[in-house]
């Protein structure tokens, strides 16, 4: 009886820990955007609106379903949902490996960054979106 | 792989909601195992047929191919 009570309690920092980091991101985010718009740049503005409205959304959705799973007794994750976990984290390593030699191939000609830390900016964006498409992939599919 | 969890959870009048309950998993681990789109870990097939009162070769059916 103690050790599922502990769990519950586990689960709930886990849920709560991940609201914090999902603020902290949106919140890097929203920086971004409004340091990119003060500068004058408006395409990193808006990169960053948009990189921001996905996580939030994304964080949402999170939060609501895992509160919602904790007050009917479901745990938060099991080993299905850390499969697909694992699997989209893959995929998106594997994939993204081609989307920095793009990056760097177009940055030559086609993108023109800023520096390189915009460069890094919009290649981590990037590969949050691609995790958020392969967990969707595989969560639908199934592993 | 097919598995028949579905008959059986049906024999003991559960809803999946009460088997995912029982085995400690989340409601959709409990779809797609009776669609067949997902391949159990040892442990978790052992848990299942315990609730459902079976065995395990019992459960899940291997196709050769």
């Amino acid at each position: 009886m103690k050790t599922k009570t502990n769990a519950k309690r586990n689960q709930k920092i886990r849920l709560f820990a991940i609201a914090v980091l999902s603020l902290f991101v949106i919140l890097t985010g929203a920086l971004l955007s409004y340091s990119s718009f003060k500068k004058g740049e408006f395409s990193g503005g808006i990169l960053g609106i948009v990189i921001v409205i996905i996580i939030l959304g994304f964080a949402v959705f999170i939060y609501r379903r895992g509160n919602r799973d904790l007050k009917e007794g479901y745990p938060l994750q099991d080993e299905r949902s850390k499969r697909v976990m694992q699997k989209a984290m893959a995929t998106t390593f594997l994939v993204s490996l081609y989307l920095l030699l793009a990056i760097g191939w177009l940055s030559e000609d086609l993108i023109k960054f800023r520096d390189v830390s915009q460069a890094t900016g919009v290649a981590i964006g990037g590969m949050a979106v691609l995790f958020l498409a392969f967990w969707i992939y595989y969560n639908k599919t199934g592993v | 792989m097919k598995t028949r969890i579905k008959e059986f959870r049906a024999k003991q009048n559960l809803t999946q909601e009460d088997l995912a309950r029982k085995v400690g998993v989340r409601r959709e681990t409990i779809i797609f195992l009776e669609k067949g789109k997902y391949n159990p870990s040892l442990q978790l097939a052992h848990n299942i047929a315990k609730a459902l009162k079976t065995k395990i070769d019992e459960l899940f059916i291997f196709n050769k191919n």
